[in-house]
């Protein structure tokens, strides 16, 4: 059974924004290493790690692969050539490079998802539904999670019903075209039906809010908690501006 | 007292504000792609390319928040609840796409179909919208919300100006669609994570540089040969969902009726 | 028929017509309601009976398009609509006088909220009213409906009939003078029947007034103060409170079966799970079904009986015995399913049926014939989700008849279905029957089985309920 945090989501979410602006302006290795191990741990704590590394390696393989490929393989700057053939030269900087960008874009990956994983989607809707923010934003991001699931299981019945009406859209490009039609068509035409037959009773219910407006849940919050954002979200400014003002100092 | 049962005739709000907000956002993307392409800067690694990285990406989400904070509050309830089902649609049809191993990212369905039915500005609340809750699944999307927000603003565009009139019009509007949007999201790509998001198109990147290209102008190339072709299958596949649609559920949407979107093809 | 100061709704309406119909949807219908009546409106699918709740409810006309003629009283209010220049209704002002809940209690329900108690509450949170009235009123309206086991329940795992009951009582938070209730007893089994009978006893002895939508008299309608008969739009009152010919009298098809002792499909010793549970869904079946024969699938939701359909139709593997039969290896088996929408893609009728049929091929010619077999020929033309839910399901029906499958097999075939409707399924059954094929059914309705099946085989108790998630519905 996975554990989750009883923190206000907005709480943990500047937290993750203030300690990946900060390390990404930092650009050290270890702090970037030390980052990532917090966050595993983190995961751990709540027994998601599993989830956490292998939603996280689907995501940064192919764009380190990626940057790898731009950055060491066809570099034109570095001095240090490790390799080369023809255009392609591989060079200490050009890989220093792609690790640097690897490490930035894993942490930024890997402080994201923990998020998702720890963050109650309830609550995060509450959370949006109480702040400043439009009163619409909370019901679309509700929605769309929460229809996901059913979607998929409809896409699923489809493709059953379809495979009894003797559907077989064959192979090649023409194949392709009706297959994705065949799936698509009734599943687009069932949801928009069904979107269009719900708003008019989500607008009887009075939504979108004309003025301000409560919600029964409650989100856990408490004034440390308060403090810790507002902290946090100075942090998501200052911390990199305090990182990299000498480095400009230096420059200048 | 007696109970309000008919709505005034004047809308209320802050036209004016929402005007603005959309106007900053606009002026902040426009201005720091335009930075970006004079300065060119060089470093990516170092005390600069740092804060480059950390500025854009920062521009790029503001912007396409300051959009989405502007055009959300006018988006009638039937737009709202389309929504929703397009952003599913995106990621359902998306995942289909991927699974038949046909290399596009066909992503934008939802949003190019909102762009369509329901009007730029509901296309470009939908490519923000959608961007948000995919980067709860894969953070490193959440720079690309303001492409994302062009491609639904485009569509809606399109659809205005006749392209679901006639079907081979549609493919034609989403190849101009992919051109703007790639040169828009090449930016993101160079200086936030310095390369793309697959080993393919990184690949392609990494030909163009050993050709000699920047690292801008090499991810800008390789981004004008995959979108617009993807962004015209996009089009033309929402553009023939649509004709699919029945004829009332179409014609529920103020902005298909307003500017005869279907054309011939609605009036059956 | 009350009229001047004791009435809560009152509508004089002329007609009204779709943005882009060819005619009229409704045409002269007045209404009045008095505080605590019910009043009921019977039609066919098709018959305009949602239509005028839509009316009733603020919800039509949505834009100028819609063509609307009438006037409305409402509150001590006058709400005069013309054709193109239609009044721009306050939907929440509107829901506080008139409730609609819809044919499908879901379309109610928003769907994004962890609890009953948050759902019943959305439509205070939008008001802004405060947390600790919010719970206050929820609490209060838990004790007068006796909802209290609901409240803490994810809406989204409640059956159908729980789905009707929370959204009724959302409904009821506001207390409007006016519900309008789009056939609320359909489907539902006996006991949570009566327990929505009961929660509307209570809402109209104190005061609210009820219009009930339905295809058929049922008990609910029994206690009507009115009863309307809708017929294509136009609308008559019936003095007598039971119409001859409201009640779907069904045809007997039931005849000897065939003597043909040909097996067409057999299970035996058939076992069938998913992936993922436990046990199987499916144990030991047995079962045979003969040429000329009609067998009925009976038991609880959850026993499998859509699985065991599946299976017949090849869609699903036996992960035990053996499924056999001359027709499934002809591949000459047709399943309609439960939810038609699911099988229909195409843009007109015609199409939908003919396709992927040989152009030229025998099944093609008999297209024509089809159609009109299920009253479906003027439609022919029609965009299969334009049409009612009656003739849809008949739609979805004649994309498997037209393949004249030896073996029919049906998964919930009346539901959905008006009178009409169900008098030309009872025709295709016996057409079907009659060529030599046979028939495997799975249904509810009582009546339908008794009037149709040869023999009845009972499926067991649910064995899992968490495979209810994998099938997408009731199996």
């Amino acid at each position: 059974m996975p554990r989750t945090c009883r923190l206000h989501p907005f709480t943990v979410l500047a937290l993750a924004a203030a300690a990946t602006a900060t390390t990404v302006a930092a650009g050290r290795w270890w702090l970037s290493v030390a980052v990532l191990l917090a966050c595993l741990l983190l995961a751990a704590w709540a027994r998601r790690a599993r989830r956490l590394a292998g939603l996280a390696a689907a995501i940064l393989a192919p764009a380190f692969g990626s940057q790898l490929l731009i950055h060491s393989m066809a570099d034109t700057a570095g001095g240090h050539v490790l390799a080369a053939a023809g255009p392609l030269r591989i060079t200490a900087e050009g890989l220093a490079t792609a690790g640097a960008l690897g490490l930035r874009t894993g942490v930024l990956v890997v402080a994201g998802l923990l998020c998702t994983l720890l963050v109650d989607r309830h609550d995060l809707v509450a959370a949006v539904d109480l702040s400043p923010a439009p009163p619409q934003l909370g019901y679309l991001l509700a929605a769309t999670l929460l229809l996901l699931p059913a979607l998929e299981q409809r896409q699923r019945a489809i493709g059953q019903a379809q495979l009894l009406r003797g559907a077989t859209p064959g192979g090649g490009p023409r194949g392709w075209f009706r297959r994705v039609r065949l799936r698509s068509v009734p599943l687009v035409l069932g949801a928009l039906q069904d979107a269009a037959d719900r708003s008019a009773h989500l607008a009887a219910r009075g939504f979108p809010a004309a003025g301000p407006h409560t919600r029964l849940r409650e989100v856990p919050d408490s004034a440390a908690q308060r403090r810790v954002r507002r902290i946090a979200l100075a942090c998501i400014v200052l911390g990199p501006v305090a990182v990299l003002a000498p480095t400009w100092a230096g420059a200048a | 007292m007696s109970p309000n049962l008919i709505l005034p005739e004047t809308a209320t709000g802050h036209p004016l504000r929402r005007r603005m907000l959309a106007a900053a956002g606009a002026l902040l993307l426009a201005g720091t792609y335009t930075a970006l392409v004079l300065t060119q800067p060089t470093g990516l690694v170092d005390g600069l390319g740092q804060a480059v990285a950390l500025a854009t990406f920062a521009a790029y989400l503001v912007a396409a928040l300051l959009l989405l904070a502007a055009v959300l509050p006018e988006l009638p309830v039937s737009t709202l609840t389309l929504i929703p089902v397009a952003l599913a649609l995106n990621i359902v049809l998306g995942q289909f796409v991927g699974s038949v191993m046909v290399p596009l990212y066909l992503d934008s369905l939802g949003t190019v179909l909102v762009g369509f039915l329901a009007g730029r500005r509901a296309g470009a609340a939908t490519g923000v919208l959608g961007t948000l809750i995919w980067s709860l699944f894969n953070p490193t999307v959440l720079p690309f919300a303001a492409g994302a927000a062009l491609v639904g603003f485009l569509a809606g565009t399109a659809a205005r100006f006749g392209a679901l009139r006639r079907p081979y019009l549609a493919p034609v509007a989403g190849l101009a669609a992919g051109v703007l949007v790639g040169v828009l999201s090449a930016p993101v790509a160079a200086f936030v994570f310095g390369g793309t998001s697959g080993v393919g198109t990184g690949a392609l990147v990494a030909a163009f540089r050993s050709m000699g290209d920047s690292l801008l102008s090499a991810v800008t190339k390789q981004a004008l040969i995959s979108d617009p072709g993807d962004k015209a299958i996009v089009f033309l596949v929402a553009a023939l969902l649509i004709y699919a649609l029945p004829r009332r559920l179409s014609a529920g949407f103020a902005f298909v009726r307003r500017h005869n979107v279907l054309g011939s093809r609605g009036s059956k | 028929m009350s009229t001047g100061p004791n009435r809560v709704l009152g509508l004089e309406l002329a007609r009204f017509r779709y943005s882009g119909a060819s005619r009229d949807t409704l045409s002269g219908i007045n209404l009045s309601l008095a505080p605590g009546s019910l009043t009921v409106v019977l039609g066919n699918s098709g018959s305009g009976k949602s239509t005028l709740g839509a009316v009733l409810a603020g919800m039509l006309p949505r834009h100028d398009g819609d063509a609307l003629d009438a006037t409305l009283h409402l509150a001590g209010q006058r709400i005069h609509h013309r054709p193109g220049a239609a009044v721009r209704i306050d939907p929440v002002g509107w829901a506080r006088q008139v409730g609609l809940l819809p044919q499908d209690a879901r379309h109610y329900l928003s769907g994004v909220r962890a609890t009953v108690a948050e759902e019943l509450a959305l439509g205070l949170e939008n008001a802004g009213v405060p947390r600790a009235q919010m719970h206050r009123r929820i609490a209060a309206l838990a004790d007068r409906l006796e909802l209290h086991a609901l409240l803490e329940r994810d809406p989204a795992q409640l059956s159908g009939g729980q789905e009707r009951l929370v959204a009724l009582a959302a409904l009821a938070l506001d207390a409007p003078a006016v519900l309008v209730l789009d056939e609320p007893l359909a489907g539902l089994d006996a006991a949570v029947a009566a327990r929505i009978c009961e929660l509307l006893d209570r809402l109209r002895s104190g005061g609210t007034a009820l219009v009930l939508l339905a295809r058929a008299v049922d008990r609910l309608a029994a206690g009507a103060d009115t009863v309307l008969a809708l017929r294509e739009g136009s609308c008559h009152e019936l003095d007598t409170a039971v119409p001859a010919d409201a009640a779907p009298v069904a045809p007997a098809v039931r005849r000897a079966p065939g003597t043909r002792d040909e097996v067409l499909l057999g299970f035996s010793g058939v076992g069938i799970g998913y992936p993922g549970s436990a046990r199987p869904v499916v144990e030991g079946l047995e079962l045979t079904v003969r040429a000329g024969e009609c067998v009925g699938l009976a038991g609880p939701n959850g026993s499998g009986k859509t699985t065991v359909l599946k299976a017949a139709a090849g869609l699903l593997c036996p992960s035990a015995g053996q499924v056999r039969g001359k027709s499934l290896a002809a591949g000459t088996v047709g399943l309609l399913l439960q939810n038609p929408s699911d099988q229909l893609f195409e843009r007109t009728v015609a199409r939908e049926v003919a396709f992927g049929l040989p152009r030229r091929g025998p099944a093609a010619a008999r297209i024509p014939a089809v159609l009109d077999s299920l009253g479906l020929r003027e439609h022919a033309q029609a965009h299969p989700y334009e049409l009612p839910a009656s003739s849809r399901r008949l739609v979805a029906l004649a994309t498997v008849l037209v393949r004249e499958p030896e073996v029919l097999l049906l998964d919930e075939p009346t539901e959905a279905l008006d009178a009409d409707g169900l008098a030309l399924l009872h025709a295709a059954l016996a057409a079907v029957l009659d060529r030599g094929g046979a028939v495997l059914l799975a249904t509810h309705d009582e009546a339908f089985m008794a009037a149709t099946a040869h023999r009845v085989h009972r499926m067991g108790p649910a064995v899992a309920a968490r495979v209810r998630d994998r099938t997408g519905g009731p199996g």
